[in-house]
């Protein structure tokens, strides 16, 4: 119990440092503002287009099990979900490994994986208050596209099952410097992918039937794809439809997954770690 | 002029034979570019799979605009980027002075004095994109090509002048790596063919921000489906560029330096 509190005092302290270190910057995240609801009305043209162009061909048009109101909430959930669940530990901790910074943190008792994590927890915050709650305001009350989420408390737990997965996959992948040292190779491949993949452009039920079911095995639908459906309320992928209770599960048995291989990669990796002058 | 081309000669020079120091790393750089490039266009091609099109426009007519759009990008990339990052540095660190007090414009200079070689991968990807799509879509006649040559090259002062705003916003935006960010999802209204949009948007990407000129106008040319009001866009275009020329000036006026 002791331990708890411990470590939870221990991020509640890092995360109102990393909150206050970044709120100087709070104009920044709020380009987010602009960018967001820009590249929302691009995607409302486009699918307009795509599902036929005038109002009434719109609402009988059914593309792929979507109709564009469904379309529009996708996308909407998208942007929405992307600001809560964002981070850049592949970037910090390669920068940590690359630079040497890494040492100091091998020498405090506290894991840097927890520390990363407790970092990103208070950079959230700051993009819920600057980034999710402006665009959800713009998006519901002003272009008038229904925001709330269709079963809310499912929608939390999927959404915080994505914050770890997100960050678990991002540190794996700043790891690789452990190895290599200069990984920006290995990221921008996997930026490159999960671009596509995670489903922020399109819904992967778009992609062909192979390629849907590949995804089952790889990081990508965890972070944005389930969350996304979860919001609202329908899941399939390569012609498997799942409850919601159902993928939340699966969900959360790869966040578990990758968790433990986080954790073995961090175990070896650490052996190889040598530092500048260390 | 004489002395700016043989600034950005040197320039282009030292920057290739860096490349040339990693060239793994390059070439890895490279290809990756190469890669994101061909997955950008792959959502059109998903859509298009599903039988359903942008308002009546074909699969590869949709691509070569957006090829054409990347090659765009790509070259003004590749020439005008650098004075984005420059000035942002600069600025931030308030060294911008020492350009400052240099016997040249600074704006020319920061421009002429950078080239980005990654950014080859981002033309070639586009070529290789236009070059599918020209040859699925048959050979336009030579008039065309002239039309269509001509808006892309006023597509790439609306680039221009969108860099130099970029620049000029970190001004009075110090330090925000997003900036360019915000006028990219700005520029995407002119990778789809402005017939999707309703009249408000293409009246604001024709003659306000003329951005429908870096990829649609072009690439509309070498399909046929000119239409006299884009002959007109070309005012706006150059209009465009004398704005973002002005309001670098008037932040490199403005600009006080720390003292250091």
């Amino acid at each position: 119990m002791n331990w708890l509190k411990h470590k939870y005092k221990v991020a509640k302290a890092v995360a109102i440092v990393t909150y206050k270190e970044w709120s100087a910057y709070r104009t920044h995240s709020m380009v987010s503002i602009l960018v967001g609801p820009v590249y929302f009305v691009i995607q409302y043209f486009i699918w307009k287009a795509v599902f036929g162009g005038n109002d009434e061909v719109i609402s009988e048009t059914v593309i792929n099990g979507m109709t564009f109101e469904q379309m529009l909430r996708y996308y909407g959930a998208a942007t929405l979900i992307n600001y809560l669940i964002m981070d850049f530990a592949d970037w910090n901790l390669q920068m940590l490994i690359r630079t040497g910074k890494f040492l100091t943190f091998s020498l405090r008792p506290i894991h840097h994986r927890f520390f990363a994590f407790s970092q990103k927890l208070g950079h959230r915050v700051l993009g819920f208050l600057f980034e999710f709650v402006p665009c959800f305001i713009i998006l519901h009350f002003i272009f008038g596209v229904n925001m709330v989420p269709e079963r809310i408390g499912y929608t939390i737990i999927s959404v915080a099952l994505a914050f770890l997965m997100n960050f678990y996959v991002n540190y794996c992948l700043g790891m690789t410097a452990f190895y290599f040292v200069q990984s920006s190779g290995i990221r921008q491949v996997y930026q490159a992918i999960a671009g596509i993949c995670s489903g922020t452009l399109i819904p992967l039920v778009f992609f062909p039937d192979i390629v849907q079911k590949l995804l089952f095995f790889m990081p990508f639908q965890y972070v944005t794809y389930i969350p996304i459906c979860v919001y609202s309320g329908e899941y399939s992928l390569g012609g498997i439809s799942m409850e919601i209770p159902q993928i939340i599960g699966i969900q959360a048995i790869a966040v578990v997954i990758i968790f433990i291989f986080s954790e073995i990669l961090y175990r070896n990796a650490i052996k190889k770690y040598i530092s500048v002058g260390g | 002029m004489k002395k700016y081309l043989k600034i950005n000669k040197e320039a282009i020079r030292v920057a290739i034979s860096s490349a040339a120091a990693y060239r793994a790393d390059f070439l890895l750089s490279m290809i990756i570019t190469l890669l994101s490039n061909v997955l950008y266009p792959l959502v059109t091609i998903l859509v298009y799979r599903t039988g359903a099109s942008y308002d009546g426009w074909n699969m590869y007519e949709v691509l070569l605009i957006q090829a054409v759009f990347t090659m765009s990008s790509g070259i003004s990339s590749m020439f005008f980027e650098s004075i984005v990052w420059s000035t942002m540095r600069d600025v931030q660190n308030g060294t911008l002075e020492i350009i400052l007090i240099k016997p040249v414009n600074c704006m020319v200079y920061l421009i002429v004095s950078g080239f980005n070689v990654y950014s080859i991968g981002v033309v070639i990807g586009g070529i290789i994109m236009f070059a599918i799509s020209i040859i699925k879509l048959g050979f336009p006649s030579p008039d065309m090509w002239i039309v269509s040559l001509i808006f892309f090259a006023m597509g790439i002062l609306v680039m221009l002048a969108m860099q130099l705003l970029m620049a000029a916003t970190s001004f009075k935006w110090v330090a925000n790596s997003r900036i360019p960010e915000m006028y990219e999802s700005v520029m995407s209204f002119g990778k789809y063919p402005q017939s999707i949009f309703n009249k408000v948007v293409v009246g604001l990407t024709t003659f306000i921000i003329p951005v429908a000129m870096i990829g649609f106008f072009p690439a509309a040319a070498l399909l046929g489906k000119v239409q006299w009001y884009m002959y007109l866009a070309i005012i706006p275009c150059i209009l465009f560029l004398c704005l973002g020329v002005a309001v670098y000036h008037y932040n490199v006026r403005l600009y006080e330096g720390v003292g250091g």
